[in-house]
């Protein structure tokens, strides 16, 4: 059965790549958000199983998402993919409870070994 | 094997490396010489041999350790290019000028690039350091520099006097008094002028009351504060700003430089003669709108002076 | 009336190369604020870049972020590389520098020299990472000039006043950096010549392949 997946970027070049970056032999529905607000209305509805998260975002950012999942207990795994990448930002999204972190530009290869080691390919 | 051509090109590659009229260093990770090009060589008259392998502080010990380490090091763990310009520190080496005769510049003015280089393990433990000689663009921006500074000295200067100029004088008026709104300081303004002047132009001629003035800026300058800003107001009437001051320390001020004129003999053309000065003196308060209205408070004393027998100093009925 | 000089229709992006602009950009300076937070052990926030098209005489207009009237500093470094050229740019308004002099560790009298110091050093980093990042992202490697005073305490309309006038439109990429917890910021200002803009959107085409 296809695993939910949302892609959570304010960039669509950013949302292309990211899916793109997936493996191919992975059984996906994809489902895209261009922010905050619409990332928690997807897994709300049960279509972020996996959720692949930007940082820096208008309306609202990756940090606020990472709160609401974690004050809500929301249903989804989240892994930040973001080009913020100073210490003090990784160190404070795995405090929120993603379970990884990607940097931008996104590798593929990176993306498989992720999803590998957490089971969930 | 390698191709003929390719190393034939790196033959030219290196030879122009030597030669380039740009010097070239490379230093490993505690700073010792690893190469030396011939501009260093000319320049510092040392030749590769006797460098190699020395630190690169032994060998200029001109170059701020702390300084140029703190470049290097950003350099070598960030792994990206840094530069340094001749103004923020004329050169990194001594050396001379290419033009040692002719030249005003007493130094080589130099730009640098420090350039990360990857040893075969992917990390950085060699940096390029690249020597720019830029002398000739030093010596004609700073020449351009005092010229412009010199310029602009000028036009808000006055001539006579070598105090500010209305202008330029009323133009920090103005600022004193947006400063002072701004931070909630207070600021003083004394006005004053020469008494009986006109006599002494009428008497003595032009040339005699010139040197009045002369010697009146002259004080001026002497007497004032650092901080305080001193002009020309109008023919035989001087102002001076004096930020974060009361009117009663303005007062003192102004007392102290009343006598000193009024007890010195001006020396002109043959004549010996004395002056008084009458002031008057306002302290800036929140009712004023504009700078004329602080003027004018000034003004205000300064008249009251003269009508009280000149000779004298009048703080502003308006700070009473 | 005064003749126009010829010129052709002018530019314009599409939202789609807006956006790759913006997200290239987003990622080139995540890296250079990695190094700036590194460098001065604090938080760096990251703005979304902006991505603007400009006549080359509006370009003061494009520094939004600080106070045109205000005393500011500026540094610019030339870049080239594959057809691709322009001008990077950190401008900081004066007030900043004390607290930037502080984060640095710098010590000793604050003269006109540590002034220079404090651009060039911040330049460095800034400059250097994001065109690092840039250059990776479309494939290629800029050859970088030496970076320039361009000019110290003076209003930023005075800063940046275009002397001449060969180009008329320019891609300005415009990062403002906010240190968390410190009233600093300082904004980078990537400009790109007019012919670079056509390379570049070819560049960006082969990443927006499918």
């Amino acid at each position: 059965m296809a695993i939910p997946v949302l892609i959570c970027d304010d960039s669509s070049f950013a949302r292309k790549q990211m899916a793109r970056a997936l493996p191919k032999d992975w059984d996906t529905e994809i489902t895209y958000a261009a922010n905050g607000e619409e990332a928690l209305t997807a897994i709300r509805a049960g279509k972020g199983e996996v959720t692949f998260l930007d940082l820096t975002m208008p309306v609202m950012d990756g940090y606020a998402v990472l709160e609401t999942i974690r004050k809500e207990d929301l249903p989804t795994v989240t892994i930040v993919v973001s080009g913020d990448v100073q210490p003090e930002a990784l160190a404070r999204v795995q405090k929120l409870g993603a379970i990884e972190f990607i940097k931008k530009p996104i590798d593929p290869d990176k993306t498989r070994t992720v999803l590998t080691q957490y089971g969930l390919l | 094997m390698t191709d003929p051509q390719t190393l034939r090109d790196f033959h030219w590659m290196l030879e122009i490396l030597q030669t380039i009229d740009v010097g070239l260093v490379v230093i490993d990770d505690e700073y010792r010489i690893q190469s030396w090009n011939a501009f260093m060589e000319n320049h510092s008259g040392r030749r590769a041999h006797t460098v190699k392998a020395k630190n690169l502080y032994d060998v200029f010990p001109e170059l701020p350790k702390e300084w140029f380490s703190q470049k290097v090091e950003t350099v070598r763990q960030l792994n990206i290019r840094a530069f340094t310009t001749w103004e923020q520190r004329p050169y990194l080496v001594r050396f001379r000028t290419y033009h040692p005769i002719t030249s005003t510049a007493e130094h080589m003015y130099q730009n640098s690039m420090l350039y990360p280089l990857m040893d075969t393990k992917g990390s950085v433990s060699f940096v390029a350091i690249v020597i720019f000689d830029v002398t000739d663009i030093a010596t004609s921006k700073l020449a351009l520099q005092q010229a412009n500074s010199e310029l602009a000295r000028l036009s808000r200067t006055d001539a006579l006097t070598q105090l500010f100029n209305r202008g330029f004088w009323q133009e920090c008026l103005y600022r004193e008094m947006q400063r002072s709104r701004r931070h909630g300081h207070t600021a003083s303004l004394i006005i004053f002028d020469v008494d009986h002047f006109k006599p002494v132009n009428d008497t003595h001629g032009h040339t005699v009351g010139d040197e009045v003035l002369r010697h009146l800026g002259r004080e001026t300058r002497k007497n004032v504060r650092e901080t305080d800003i001193a002009g020309r107001y109008g023919g035989e009437e001087f102002g001076v700003i004096l930020p974060e001051t009361s009117a009663a320390e303005a007062l003192v001020f102004a007392e102290r430089f009343r006598k000193l004129i009024a007890s010195q003999t001006i020396q002109a053309e043959g004549v010996e003669l004395s002056i008084t000065l009458s002031l008057g003196i306002a302290e800036i308060d929140e009712n004023m709108k504009q700078v004329e209205e602080w003027i004018s408070a000034a003004d205000a004393a300064l008249y009251v002076s003269k009508d009280e027998g000149r000779n004298r100093v009048t703080v502003s009925s308006q700070n009473r | 009336m005064k003749p126009e000089a010829i010129r052709a229709e002018p530019i314009v992006l599409s939202d789609i190369q807006r956006d790759c602009y913006q997200e290239i950009a987003n990622v080139a300076m995540g890296q250079a604020a990695d190094l700036l937070a590194r460098l001065l052990n604090v938080f760096v926030e990251l703005p979304i870049p902006q991505v603007n098209l400009f006549e080359i005489t509006d370009l003061h207009m494009a520094l939004q972020s600080l106070d045109q009237e205000e005393a500011a500093s500026a540094v610019c470094q030339g870049f080239a590389g594959d057809g691709i050229t322009g001008e990077a740019l950190i401008i900081f308004n004066d007030s900043n520098f004390d607290d930037i002099a502080r984060l640095m560790n710098y010590t000793g009298e604050h003269s006109e020299a540590m002034h220079v110091e404090l651009l060039m050093d911040v330049a460095n980093i800034l400059i250097g990472a994001f065109l690092k990042g840039l250059a990776e992202q479309l494939d290629l490697a800029f050859s970088q000039g030496h970076p320039a005073v361009l000019g110290q305490h003076k209003p930023i309309r005075d800063l940046l006043r275009p002397t001449h006038q060969s180009w008329h439109q320019t891609l300005a990429i415009e990062i403002i950096y906010a240190l968390e917890n410190h009233p600093v910021n300082c904004d980078l200002l990537l400009l790109f010549t007019e012919d670079s803009i056509e390379v570049m959107n070819k560049k960006i085409a082969y990443l927006l392949e499918d």
